[in-house]
């Protein structure tokens, strides 16, 4: 009854496997073309038997690359930078104005919580550039077109209806009667606050703080219409390699897998917060 | 073969692989007789609802044999094994009321319409829901739900009745009552049923014999009475009986022709040598550390026993349960009428010879009960 | 009065769980809130502890009016019946939150943490953190940091629910001297009635419309004021039998199963009225046949309870009767047997509204 056959434990080993080369293969494809140059990428037909050339990445490294049309300049490594500033600050306000915003959504019940909370939530459905529109010529009148700040707050439309969400799912998880006890033992509110309910609701607020970096890292149009290069991430800075003379596909490749890296690092050291937070999420969001 | 209508022999449980996995059930053999209504009894994790599962197939049989009205049955998926089981988790089927939930066998059976009704009628009278046949099952209490989900099972027809815990949501009031309905109705019929329960009080109530459970083995197998005067170790002895039964350790010696029975703190149990039959008396004397069991209500009250001092004296409406501070213990006594004593009162507590059950300290076997041996 | 409740009114959202309760308990009292689940129990308990407020109606502790005091502020102590101990924190520091929080001396904490778990007997367990704990451990640390700040009041919901049959007895047992030893003003919420009858100096009972009665354990045992208490009180529960008294020869008497059982002569007004007979099943002895007021019975099952032996008996009319005896004296267990009712013990009710008929009234 419980027992299964050997074939059926094959062809469940095959269908993984397929499952996990249709996911792995783009990655794979992108790591093997940043240690290639852009004519052995461009090769008919393509093949994974090539001299390996760590190239593209000096060339992001220094930020100079020769090109047949010429000598071409580019700040990599300070978009890189900007990546790392935007996305970690971002996160921090984020985690500062949602924390306190999802227990009160999750505890509180005061009038039109639910309403207030659908309404951030929403701001996820509108498509970005819905947004952008006006809130270009509003930046720009402001003075925050092309400041950290301007992007920095733009930035909490990503991140902050992300952790609202993921984190007064934890809220309300946590059993009232404990944080009753607490109070009745003689503790105030805010001790309660920070005693009980934030440590433990610490899980749902590493895994969404996580998430809401890797998806602020991954952003792309904000970034695109509201910052010039001074400031953009690496996500947009990756555009400079389309040039006039062709597309440096090696150099795009390896600013991927630089790019990829940090968040990849960051995924894998918190995998069980990550996959526990977005199920959780999932279930009470 | 009616002695032996349900036969387990050296029937064994791993989960995981045999002899690596957790071995749930342990070298259990037992038999049932036909019209035989049989408790499995123990605490969670004992194995007695993974030995139900495997008499019902729901779990595969790792080792040995179940035989089953002249038939081996742990190779046959459950639908051909022809038992009948009540889940503890209610399981009715949600989309259709409580009628159709409790007549659905009989119908899928093609029995005419006004004898489904007949017995369904008469199976919710008996449990007392004939009123809410008709609600679905979602608008029931719990309680409500379970008595819907035991009259599913009750009304089949089967070789065999599976009862998983089947009356722990009960409400407290119907519970005697339903008990002694649901007996009369299987004994009536004939019905051959197993039950599962961690509660001893119903085990106690329902069944004609009892499978004490634990760590997978089975402790013992006998009926209430039988385990009530003759527990075969401390384990059945202190877990079946309520209140517990009161159990001390004792060191024995022999002084002046009496036997002494040394308790902790410095207080003695002194008897007769000869109130002990000689080869109990030998049994005690070759240990010296026993450990003795009495249960509560055959602790007496008597000017001539131990001092002891009462801690509480609550009184139940029809029983008085007293708890005296006694050799560093606490000693509990029953009384069936209401007891005149007061927190703080020096009692005399007598233990009967009769009365004790001794144990062995290292095993925790029974070696008498009484004046007999175990 | 230590605690004092006046016309408190709480609803949630539509469902008006308490409506107009007033209960006062005095100091030093063990008051026990008995009722099935939903009767709003856990609710009152909450209001008193301040976690919720009432929508209407007054709460005084030791003569103070509560309204707008921070549960923090109430000094009161409370276990709760999922336990509610702090995941992240060690026994002790559970039993040791209600004194960081008055701010006591570290020397202060130690020494009364130790004695609190000397006295529940976990004083081995205090590093563990409650996953660690056996329920029975759960349970004696949430206790233990109720009593810790040694409140003058102390609440306890169903604190024994949720651990096994063993330990309740043994808790049930033990938790008066405790109690006692406190010197607390205790309410005590259970669904059991042996808890309440055990542990309560008085027992508040509640139904589906508020406090249905208020009263020592004797009190609702012996005279409950209806149909719905008496059932609740006694295992096996009470006998209920539809009845119509007559007059006999010597004063009003009862026909069951074609015996005839007389009534006290205090019940002489409730002649020729519809009524339900309440005997508990301690009360009825079996007896030999041919003795006046015998009823014969036909015998359905025997199921033995704790120290009890219950039996399942049907009148010749096919009414139930449980039967009860004290487990090893004799009793017939199949066929037809005789049994006789005292009739000072039976209590009688009427039929229209379940309420107690007191002797001496009239019709």
């Amino acid at each position: 009854m419980e027992h299964t056959s050997t074939l059926e434990r094959v062809l469940r080993a095959i269908a993984i496997t397929l499952v996990i080369l249709f996911f792995i293969f783009p990655i794979f494809w992108i790591v093997l073309m940043s240690f290639q140059t852009n004519e052995t990428i461009l090769r008919v037909p393509p093949s994974i038997v090539f001299e390996p050339t760590l190239q593209n990445y000096q060339a992001l490294i220094t930020g100079e690359l020769d090109t047949a049309a010429g000598k071409l300049e580019f700040d990599f490594m300070s978009n890189l930078f900007n990546s790392f500033y935007l996305s970690t600050a971002s996160v921090a306000l984020g985690l500062i104005l949602g924390i306190p915003a999802a227990y009160a959504f999750g505890r509180l019940k005061f009038r039109g919580s639910e309403d207030i909370a659908f309404t951030l939530l929403s701001f996820r459905f509108a498509p970005p550039l819905l947004v952008l529109l006006p809130l270009t010529i509003y930046f720009q009148k402001l003075g925050l077109a092309d400041t950290y700040f301007g992007l920095i707050w733009v930035y909490q439309l990503i991140v902050l209806p992300l952790i609202l969400w993921i984190v007064r799912g934890y809220f309300e998880d946590i059993p009232a009667d404990i944080e009753y006890a607490y109070r009745i033992a003689g503790h105030g509110f805010w001790a309660t606050f920070f005693k009980i309910a934030l440590p433990l609701a610490m899980p749902g607020i590493a895994a969404a703080g996580l998430l809401a970096f890797i998806f602020a890292w991954n952003n792309f149009i904000f970034a695109l219409v509201l910052a010039s290069a001074d400031k953009q991430p690496v996500t947009v800075g990756a555009l400079a390699f389309v040039t006039a003379s062709g597309i440096q596909y090696g150099q795009i490749a390896a600013g991927i897998v630089l790019s990829i890296l940090p968040t990849l690092g960051l995924a894998l050291y918190a995998q069980r917060y990550l996959v526990e937070g977005l199920s959780l999420g999932a279930v009470k969001g | 073969m009616t002695d032996k209508y349900l036969r387990l022999e050296n029937v064994d449980k791993f989960y995981g692989p045999i002899d690596l996995g957790v071995h749930a059930v342990r070298n259990v053999s037992m038999d049932v007789a036909k019209g035989e209504i049989i408790a499995l009894l123990g605490s969670s994790g004992c194995g007695k609802t993974s030995t139900l599962r495997m008499i019902a197939g729901f779990e595969a049989t790792s080792r040995g044999k179940i035989h089953l009205a002249g038939r081996e049955v742990q190779m046959l998926p459950p639908v051909k094994r022809h038992v009948a089981m009540a889940f503890e988790g209610y399981s009715l089927y949600p989309t259709v009321n409580v009628r159709d939930n409790i007549a659905f066998a009989l119908k899928a059976a093609r029995l005419p319409a006004s004898e489904v009704d007949a017995k369904v009628g008469e199976v919710a009278e008996m449990l007392e829901i004939s009123d809410i046949l008709d609600r679905s099952p979602n608008s029931l209490s719990g309680g409500q739900q379970q008595r819907a989900s035991l009259a599913r099972a009750l009304i089949r027809s089967a070789d065999l009745f599976l009862l998983d815990e089947p009356m722990g949501q009960l409400e407290p009031q119907l519970r005697t009552l339903l008990r002694g309905r649901i007996k009369h109705f299987l004994k009536e019929r004939g019905m051959t049923a197993i039950l599962v329960t961690h509660d001893q009080t119903e085990a106690n109530a329902l069944a004609d014999r009892i499978a004490v459970m634990e760590d997978g083995m089975l402790q013992q197998y006998a009926s209430p009475a039988e385990i009530k005067d003759r527990p075969a170790n401390l384990f059945t002895g202190t877990f079946v009986g309520e209140p517990p039964m009161n159990v001390f350790p004792v060191r024995v010696s022999v002084e002046g022709g009496k036997l002494h029975m040394a308790l902790e703190g410095g207080k003695e149990l002194v008897y007769a040598e000869d109130a002990f039959a000689p080869e109990v008396r030998d049994a005690i004397m070759t240990r010296r550390d026993i450990v003795i069991g009495v249960r509560p209500y055959t602790v007496r009250r008597d000017e001539s026993g131990v001092e002891a001092t009462v801690l509480t004296n609550q009184w139940l409406g029809d029983q008085s349960h007293i708890a005296a501070s006694f050799a560093e213990a606490t000693v509990v006594l029953v009384e069936h009428d209401r007891a005149d004593v007061v927190v703080g009162d020096r009692i005399a507590i007598r233990l009967d010879p009769s009365d004790l059950h001794i144990f062995d300290p290292a095993t925790g076997m029974a070696i008498s009960h009484g004046r007999g041996l175990a | 009065m230590s605690i004092q409740l006046t016309d408190i009114v709480k609803s949630f959202k539509t469902d008006r769980v308490l409506d107009s309760l007033s209960l006062g308990v005095s100091r030093g009292e063990t008051l026990v809130l008995f009722g099935p689940s939903g009767a709003g129990k856990t609710v009152l308990l909450r209001l008193i502890a301040g976690v919720i407020d009432p929508d209407e109606g007054r709460i005084v502790i030791n003569g103070v009016d509560m309204e707008g005091v921070e549960p923090e502020e109430r000094g009161i102590g409370m276990a709760f019946q999922n336990f509610a101990l702090f995941p992240h924190m060690d026994a002790h520091a559970n039993i040791a939150s209600p004194l960081t929080a008055r701010r006591r001396t570290r020397a202060d904490i130690e020494d009364r943490v130790n004695e609190v778990a000397e006295l529940l007997k976990i004083r081995h367990v205090l590093g563990h953190k409650p996953k660690e704990l056996s329920n029975g451990q759960k349970q004696r640390t949430a206790l233990g940091r109720a009593l810790a700040a040694e409140p003058s009041i102390l609440l306890l919901d169903d604190p024994l629910r949720n651990v096994d049959a063993k330990l309740r007895f043994e808790m049930r047992l033990e938790l008066p001297r405790l109690l006692k030893a406190q010197e607390a003003t205790v309410i005590y919420v259970t669904q059991d009635y042996k808890e309440a009858m055990a542990l309560g100096d008085r027992i508040a009972v509640m139904g589906a419309h508020g406090i249905a009665q208020v009263g020592t354990p004797e009190d609702i045992y012996l005279t409950p004021a209806d149909t719905t208490i008496a059932r609740l009180f006694g295992d096996p529960a009470i006998n209920l039998l539809d009845v119509v008294p007559e007059q006999g020869g010597g004063g009003p008497e009862i026909q069951l199963s074609g015996a005839r059982m007389p009534l006290d002569t205090a019940y002489a007004g409730v002649v020729g009225r519809p009524c339900i007979l309440g005997i508990r099943p301690e009360t009825i002895r079996f007896t030999e046949a041919g003795a006046p007021g015998v009823i014969p019975v036909e015998i359905e099952a025997e199921t033995p309870l704790n120290e009890k032996t219950v039996t399942l008996a049907a009148t010749r009319a096919g009414r139930e009767i449980l039967i009860s005896r004290p487990a090893g004296t004799p009793g017939p267990d199949r066929g037809t047997a005789h049994i006789a009712i005292d009739p000072s013990g039976a209590l009688l009710f009427d039929q229209a509204t379940g309420k107690r008929i007191h002797p001496g009234e009239s019709a």
